[in-house]
């Protein structure tokens, strides 16, 4: 394994994902909607969190709080109290769209879209051993989709604490939870997403069919979105810690057949 | 020096036989011609040759390292051709070049864009350097697909089709190159072409390989004679009359003759009785204007190679 050679086919993909606008928008969409348009419709718009349906959200969440947050909380108009529910437990799993939906649209053009352009049989047919180019391929969704995340983290956090904390008198984030997720749980959601795009890869003709199929992946995320929502659960450090590893044990076994997928005369002899 | 030695290569995809028992051999600076129908099993050859794919039996070695075992060391010191010119569209021609440059070990930065330009000089691609390959003509993407495969200098070199797409000046501007490449600096090239003018100035032997095995291997000439099935020559007098063509009936060697378009076409059962047919005729006192050796193209010869398989 030669890391010079994994990271050349690391730096050609990544310049060809950022002349590719088709997985480009996505990536820059979706951090703007959740970094910017979230925070401040929340925080601004008061009938967007006061309404009657937000007030079952405080019924069924707040009961699972911690403790000490719970008795923070009382301390503020049930107005504020939604607004952080909101802000810092609410839209939290939507920030691990971001490392799964961003690492799994470079994954398909990495994978399947080489292989739809038929730039694929020139690539294998050079000396790069099949790790190096794995790991390459790898690496070009991970950083990017890790750049995103940790971005749009900063940005979020800025955009909330700015917004709220004349109202609060303290920075509502980041806060231990947040840490955890972005620092180990993101990381972990973005292999999951690639893992999961080299098999889909691996099975389809082209890029499109292949992100369809990626996209599918957002589920669990709103399994855990609607989870919070009903008061099933509430992501504290401790749960994320458990779902990393959860999701870590996922990501191996899905690279385990990823890598017995990787293999050049499958590749050539899917695309004839 | 053998270049390239294949031996019983073999390939099986789901107990279809793509390629059966290839056995071939291609000397250092030799241009060795792959033809066959498509579906022959040409592209599947050149993987196996280029070690893009594991023949199922038999092995072939490639500048001495073999395609199953030195798979790594076999594609360092080759450069491919594909079918498709396998460009990254959205990246410039000079990024094209630079990332296959590296990728093949060109690591000298000096080195690498003296070759880039050298190349894109040579393909007149140069003040489109900077564009992306995707706004490039069809012509100017397999011009930079061969700039591709020629950039760290493999000593054998395998193209898939490499006129194809080519308007007539380019396309005699890469025959003359591979014509350089072979001679002045001993490169070997394995042409997979359908564009038998191609072969036939080029290749100094040509394999037909249908339905995954060798029909024939042979020079191009060879392949013509032996499709003619004997030595026919054309020969022009300045008089036909009798004499000379009963002096030319009985001359050694001669099989057949006949008179057609007022010349005597004559069989014989080599080249070598051509003197002495000569001889004959102008001891009969004939004046001979011309003798021309007919042979069927190689585009005849290739034709009835396969029909008669």
């Amino acid at each position: 394994m030669r890391w010079s050679k994994a990271v050349l086919v690391f730096k050609k993909d990544v310049g060809e994902v950022a002349r590719n606008w088709e997985v480009m928008a996505p990536m820059i969409i979706l951090p703007v909607i959740l970094t910017v348009l979230i925070p401040v419709i929340v925080t601004l718009v008061p009938d967007s969190v006061n309404g009657p349906n937000n007030a079952n959200l405080v019924d069924s969440m707040l009961p699972n709080l911690p403790a000490a947050v719970k008795e923070m909380l009382s301390a503020f108009p049930e107005g504020l109290q939604m607004t952080y529910i909101m802000l810092v437990y609410f839209f939290a799993p939507f920030f691990l769209i971001i490392p799964l939906m961003v690492a799994g649209v470079i994954a398909s053009d990495s994978f399947a879209g080489e292989k739809e352009r038929k730039t694929i049989e020139a690539l294998l047919a050079a000396p790069f051993t099949d790790g190096e180019l794995l790991i390459g391929k790898i690496l070009a969704s991970f950083a990017p989709a890790m750049g995103a995340t940790l971005i749009s983290f900063t940005l979020y956090t800025v955009m909330v604490d700015a917004l709220t904390v004349r109202r609060f008198g303290f920075l509502l984030l980041p806060n231990l939870t947040w840490v955890v997720m972005i620092l180990f749980l993101a990381p972990a959601a973005s292999l999951l997403g690639i893992g999961a795009t080299v098999i889909i890869s691996s099975r389809v003709k082209g890029f499109r069919e292949a992100q369809q199929l990626s996209a599918l992946l957002v589920v669990p995320v709103l399994a855990l979105l609607i989870g919070q929502a009903v008061g099933f659960l509430i992501m504290g450090p401790v749960t994320l810690v458990v779902l990393t590893v959860l999701v870590l044990v996922v990501d191996a076994a899905l690279f385990g057949v990823g890598v017995s997928l990787f293999n050049r005369e499958r590749i050539l002899s899917q695309g004839h | 020096m053998e270049s390239i030695v294949a031996e019983g290569l073999t390939k099986r995809f789901n107990g279809f036989t793509a390629v059966d028992s290839l056995s071939f051999k291609v000397e250092q600076g030799e241009i060795f011609g792959l033809l066959g129908p498509n579906g022959a099993g040409k592209t599947t050859t050149i993987r196996m040759l280029a070690s893009l794919i594991q023949p199922t039996e038999g092995d072939a070695y490639v500048g001495g390292f073999s395609v199953r075992d030195d798979a790594l060391r076999v594609r360092e010191i080759i450069g491919i051709l594909t079918e498709n010119p396998s460009l990254y569209e959205r990246l410039s021609a000079l990024e094209n070049l630079e990332f296959f440059a590296r990728a093949y070990g060109v690591d000298d930065s000096q080195t690498r864009d003296a070759r880039i330009r050298e190349l894109l000089e040579f393909f007149d691609l140069w003040d489109r350097r900077g564009d992306r390959a995707g706004t490039f003509s069809k012509g100017m993407k397999q011009k930079l697909a061969l700039a591709r495969a020629l950039v760290h200098q493999p000593s054998t070199l395998y193209l898939d089709e490499p006129t194809s797409g080519l308007d007539p000046k380019s396309a005699k501007d890469i025959r003359d190159l591979m014509e350089r490449l072979s001679q002045r600096e001993g490169q070997t090239i394995l042409l997979s072409t359908h564009r038998l003018e191609d072969a036939e100035r080029l290749c100094d032997r040509v394999m037909i390989i249908n339905r995954g095995g060798a029909v024939s291997v042979a020079s191009p000439r060879e392949l013509r004679q032996r499709a003619t099935g004997a030595h026919v020559v054309k020969v022009g007098l300045r008089e036909l009359a009798e004499p000379f063509s009963r002096a030319a009936e009985v001359a050694e060697g001669v099989k057949a003759l006949d008179i057609r378009d007022g010349a005597l076409h004559v069989t014989m059962a080599d080249e070598g009785y051509t003197p002495g047919l000569v001889r004959s005729i102008v001891d009969a006192g004939g004046s001979v204007m011309y003798v021309v050796p007919l042979e069927v193209s190689l585009e005849e010869a290739y034709l009835k190679v396969i029909g008669g398989e």
